[in-house]
């Protein structure tokens, strides 16, 4: 009984901590330090992306992929103008308004940006 | 961005929360309140004031990489002082003294650490008390009683047998009570000094 007695005055005796006289000065080193660290990581992380993003670009470029994208676009706009002008009702696109490949990408990107900011305005009211 | 002000009258949790979203000056107002005792922890355990000071800075720091791993289930002050303490460990024994675990068990310390420096508003018997224990029983000591760690915790973060660390423990703990107690060396001590 005494020794829990004593055990416990002894872990009272260690959290009674006076406050130090220079508390302030430590609590700003600690956070110069956190701020440092914050700085050093972020130009860390941009100069490893601009180096990524550089070396990403040239592996692109040099691989000729924008060639192979441009035959797979001519070839997508082909089969979506050979499919969807069936399906779309006559009168529906405006005057004026031909029917080809970048009107429809164009529309599938408008439809994306309204679903993003649809989901965005139902996360909010959740 | 929240203010200083609302900042100081937040609770622990709420600074925690906001400090584990990247909020430094939250994480700031933590240090603010609880540095002073991270600090006269490591000074406890038997660092001088600069390595104390060193030490507690790098708990901090640890503490806030690690803020998402706090789970609310003790206080933030005691989570911190966990790091704190296990930091100090791990310097002790790098610097190679983690054999006075074995040689000095019984031995009174004749060189208290940071004996006579200042730097803290009032004195405590208790640091006058353990400056007369020897190394291996202060820093088991205060890792159980201080840090709060059980004593396998404690040996596991000194290396250490668990029954060294209860022998330790339990001198540690005899010396202070007869420190400690109002007719004992303590007493004498505080007379001395004032």
């Amino acid at each position: 009984m005494a020794e829990a007695s004593f055990e416990g005055r002894l872990e009272r005796m260690f959290a009674e901590t006076p406050a130090m006289r220079d508390a302030d000065l430590f609590t700003l080193q600690v956070v110069d330090k956190l701020d440092r660290g914050w700085t050093a990581r972020r130009l860390l992380i941009g100069v490893m992306g601009a180096a990524g993003g550089v070396i990403g670009s040239a592996q692109i470029l040099g691989s000729g992929v924008i060639g192979h994208i441009q035959a797979l676009s001519a070839q997508s706009n082909a089969y979506l103008l050979q499919h969807v002008s069936q399906a779309i009702p006559q009168g529906l696109l405006p005057a004026g308004v031909a029917l080809n490949g970048q009107v429809i990408w164009m529309a599938a990107a408008l439809a994306v940006v309204a679903a993003g900011l649809g989901l965005a305005r139902g996360i909010r009211e959740i | 961005m929240t203010s200083g002000p609302v900042l100081a009258s937040a609770h622990d949790l709420e600074l925690v929360a906001l400090a584990a979203t990247g909020g430094r000056p939250a994480f700031g107002e933590l240090v603010r309140r609880h540095g002073s005792s991270v600090r006269g922890l490591m000074r406890r355990m038997g660092a001088d004031h600069a390595m104390a000071d060193d030490l507690a800075q790098d708990a901090f720091l640890a503490a806030f990489e690690q803020i998402g791993d706090f789970r609310g289930e003790g206080t933030f002050q005691a989570w911190v002082k966990r790091i704190a303490a296990r930091l100090y460990v791990k310097r002790w024994r790098r610097e190679a003294r983690a054999d006075l675990m074995a040689e000095q068990a019984g031995e009174e310390s004749d060189t208290p650490a940071g004996a006579g420096e200042g730097g803290a508003v009032s004195r405590i018997d208790l640091d006058e008390a353990l400056q007369g224990l020897a190394p291996a029983e202060r820093i088991c000591v205060s890792l159980c009683y201080g840090a709060g760690l059980s004593h396998a915790e404690a040996a596991a973060a000194l290396n250490a047998p668990l029954g060294t660390v209860k022998s330790h423990v339990k001198r540690g703990l005899d010396k202070l009570r007869r420190r400690l107690s109002p007719d004992g060396d303590g007493g004498q001590q505080r007379q001395v000094h004032g």
